[in-house]
């Protein structure tokens, strides 16, 4: 595999990074275009190298292996939180973003990255509408709430549920618990100071609240699709479980689903994960009443982009994957310091499910005496801390590095805040970001 | 800078045009926002007044003019989502316009530029053109613990027959938020006590910048909802600003403190500032005179305190430096003039206008 099958995935990326800044209006209008073109700058080559038949199965296995769940999921998440609304008038101020960023975070780990966000980003939004500058709330907001809040269970991030998949206990994500802790710690306390700042620039230009009524009166609309964010956890929590009982494997062991083409099967479990979920969407729609979706400005455009670009960039990030399987064993990484990293660098721009398999296999197959047992084989402790650290952390590094960040950037752009660029972003993650996980490296994994 | 008649008549001129637009853009937003029936996202969350007021102040300030294209970037994302697609076209159309316009204005200083047009006419020396018959007298005196600002303060007042306001805005503000008196302190200012027969007035006040007792984790529960989660200080801040722009609107009044400058600045409002300070020495003299119980150690100690908590207070809310003449339309030395001598100062200045 040539690298230069690369090409159309650092194509869309400088598109999604340069386009916006360039020719914003032409962008929104022509994503799918974008995308398209991509993704056929690298299948018709793809195709001329190892034919039609292949790479048909490449891209199919894509879209029905990775594509559809992963868009079906935020889909019914995206639909079900937009159905429920939080009305009052709770002043946004850094002590009440703290909360709301630590509620966040907490509850990642509880219905899942992507769960939290929808659930949480509108409140934000809503609560902190008397301020101009808002930006940095959303982009801590995507560090915590949409990444690093999800490392205590395999609910919290699809790498871990996929690590849950092959063999490593359901609880043994908590002992990540003081990582998160130190991780929320010292990112609250930078984010405290920053927000501080912008909050005493808003005073002094002489922007104020409206708290002309005393006391704080808040109430939630559509408070019943809780009901269905659990049963879309649920739904998760299943397509995690069923692949390994017996009712669901063949006599060969593999996980029984319709064929589509060549070795691409879409398999029950995945079927059934996207059935409640869609039925989910579904009944919260048909359950909740059109005023709230107009309180909470709810269009279908954050989703509509993310499904168009998302869909270009796996498509496109196949041959990186590949890559990275092929060359993944051979890297010589054996330790945690060099797991984390790697394994986040990687996982900020790639899909972060595939590299932390890649990496927990690469561990799996290094004939450790000692460590969890997995379907793969021993893992010690500090490496499985690492993969599962790099991957759910460093997805916060990129907007692509994990769905959510995208969604809370749509969602923000559309209700008022100038969400920073593609690189304005990843300069907010290098300047805060990468300095914590360098404390994380000196703490937890040298 | 002096301007000629010519360019004052130009500038007013270019100052009326752009209202009008800073009009359409704030109509813009607001019909944005009630065809999609949400008020997540809306672009301007003030009044009419205010907002149209900063507008016109980002676009005369030329350097200012991405602040407001990236308004109408964020007004136009909430447009693309309207349903219908009729009155999307119509909104689009007039964002076309107006952004047609916007981007036409100049983005680069010019020379003789004024950067806020209204922060000079309040801030000229002469004060004879910036009350208009419409505006009331307000007199916004900040001072130091000891220079005698509150009882120039009280003077000036009684002789200009106006109110005086100090702690009423606090007592107000308490009212507004449903505190318990107890619980809340007065930070604004150090409320004067002048005479026996005023005492009652001000005998519920508790000193400025007094150390806050230690609260219960129950009390501060309590407190969040009560104010908003917001902080105590900053709640009583929020209600104090409006309630001082309500007053400006429709009375005369002198005002202690509170940063009232600022926030009438802040929001247009004509105003005199004045900051009344004295050396330290004669501060302390002062202090230990009206209060003969304590030493001289411990006055010192207080004056240093509480010079050092106004400075980060005034800092806080209003990101300025708290007695930094450039702030303010008249700094007084009270131990030069008297607080007699101060009064008449400042009853020459006003009356000269």
């Amino acid at each position: 595999m040539s690298i230069a099958f690369c090409i159309p995935f650092i194509g869309i990326l400088l598109c999604i990074a340069v386009m916006p800044l360039v020719k914003g209006e032409w962008w929104e209008k022509h994503q799918p275009l974008v995308a398209g073109f991509w993704s056929l700058l690298l299948i018709i080559p793809f195709g001329i190298v190892f034919g039609a038949g292949e790479t048909l199965e490449v891209v199919l296995e894509c879209i029905i292996g990775d594509y559809l769940s992963f868009i079906v999921l935020l889909f019914g998440l995206f639909c079900v939180s937009g159905n429920i609304t939080l009305e009052g008038d709770l002043a946004g101020s850094p002590r009440v973003n703290i909360i709301l960023l630590t509620i966040g975070t907490l509850l990642s780990s509880l219905i899942g990255t992507t769960g939290s966000s929808m659930l949480m980003v509108r409140p934000v939004l809503k609560m902190n509408a008397w301020r101009r500058h808002r930006k940095h709330i959303m982009v801590f907001f995507i560090f915590l709430v949409s990444n690093i809040g999800g490392c205590l269970t395999p609910i919290g991030d699809p790498p871990l549920l996929m690590g849950f998949s092959r063999g490593v206990p359901f609880s043994w994500s908590l002992h990540l618990f003081p990582i998160l802790l130190f991780n929320m710690a010292v990112l609250l306390f930078v984010f405290y100071w920053v927000d501080r700042k912008k909050y005493c620039r808003e005073i002094a230009r002489g922007r104020v609240p409206d708290i002309s009524r005393p006391g704080t009166r808040i109430s939630i609309g559509g408070l019943h699709n809780l009901i269905f964010i659990v049963m879309i956890v649920g739904a998760v929590v299943l397509s995690g479980i069923l692949p390994d009982l017996p009712a669901f494997k063949t006599a060969e062991g593999t996980v029984k689903g319709i064929h589509i083409y060549g070795e691409v099967m879409l398999t029950y479990p995945a079927v059934i994960e996207m059935a409640i979920i869609l039925l989910a969407a579904f009944l919260s729609f048909k359950t909740t009443s059109e005023t709230i979706r107009q309180k909470n400005h709810f269009t279908w455009g954050a989703i509509k982009e993310v499904a168009v670009l998302f869909a270009g960039i796996f498509i496109t990030m196949q041959p990186a994957l590949m890559l990275l399987k092929s060359v993944g064993g051979s890297l010589g990484l054996t330790k945690p310091v060099q797991m984390f990293w790697v394994t986040g660098a990687l996982s900020s721009f790639l899909d972060n499910t595939p590299t932390y398999l890649v990496f927990l296999t690469t561990s799996g197959a290094m004939d450790f005496t000692q460590g969890i047992a997995t379907t793969l084989g021993k893992i010690p402790v500090g490496m499985l801390t690492a993969i599962s650290c790099g991957a759910v952390f460093m997805g916060a590094n990129t907007y692509i590095g994990n769905a959510p960040n995208f969604m809370v950037k749509a969602i923000s752009d559309e209700n008022g805040i100038h969400m920073p660029s593609f690189f304005g972003y990843i300069l907010w993650s290098l300047c805060i970001l990468i300095p914590v996980f360098l404390l994380d490296t000196l703490v937890f994994f040298l | 800078m002096v301007c000629t008649q010519e360019e004052l008549r130009s500038s007013k001129h270019d100052e009326k045009e752009l209202r009008v637009l800073a009009e359409r853009i704030y109509d813009l937003d607001t019909k944005v926002y009630t065809c999609l029936g949400s008020s997540l996202g809306r672009v301007f969350t003030k009044d009419r007044e205010r907002c149209v007021n900063e507008l016109v102040w980002e676009m005369l300030a030329r350097n200012q003019g991405h602040i407001v294209r990236s308004d109408l970037a964020l007004i136009s994302n909430m447009a693309r989502t309207i349903r219908d697609r009729q009155v999307k076209k119509e909104l689009m159309t007039e964002y076309d316009k107006i952004l047609t316009e916007v981007t036409s204005l100049p983005t680069s200083f010019a020379e003789g530029d004024v950067l806020n047009e209204e922060r000079s006419r309040l801030n000229k020396t002469s004060l004879h053109t910036r009350f208009s018959e419409n505006d009331h007298t307000v007199i916004c005196i900040g001072r130091t613990f000891g220079s005698g600002g509150s009882e120039i303060g009280f003077t000036l007042a009684d002789k200009l027959q106006i109110n005086y306001y100090d702690a009423e805005i606090f007592s107000e503000v308490l009212r507004r938020l449903d505190a318990e008196r107890d619980n809340v302190y007065d930070k604004g200012g150090f409320p004067y006590i002048l005479d026996q027969e005023n005492k009652d007035r001000y005998v519920d006040t508790r000193p400025a910048f007094m150390t806050e007792q230690k609260v219960t984790l129950g009390r501060k529960f309590k407190d969040f909802g009560r104010y908003h989660g917001l902080p105590k200080k900053d709640a009583v801040f929020f209600n104090q600003s409006q309630l001082i722009c309500d007053m400006a609107k429709k009375e005369d009044f002198v005002v202690m403190g509170r940063c009232a400058d600022v926030i009438l600045a802040n929001n247009n409002i004509p105003h005199i500032s004045i900051y009344i300070t004295a050396p330290f020495e004669q501060r302390l003299r002062r202090v230990m005179s009206v209060n003969p119980s304590l030493s001289e150690k411990k006055a010192r100690e207080m004056l240093k305190r509480l010079d050092r908590k106004h400075v980060k207070y005034f800092k806080f809310y209003t990101g300025l430096e708290w007695g930094k003449a450039m702030n303010y339309d008249l700094c007084i030395n009270s131990a030069s003039y008297g607080i007699q001598g101060s009064v008449d100062m400042i009853l020459r200045m006003f009356n000269e206008a």
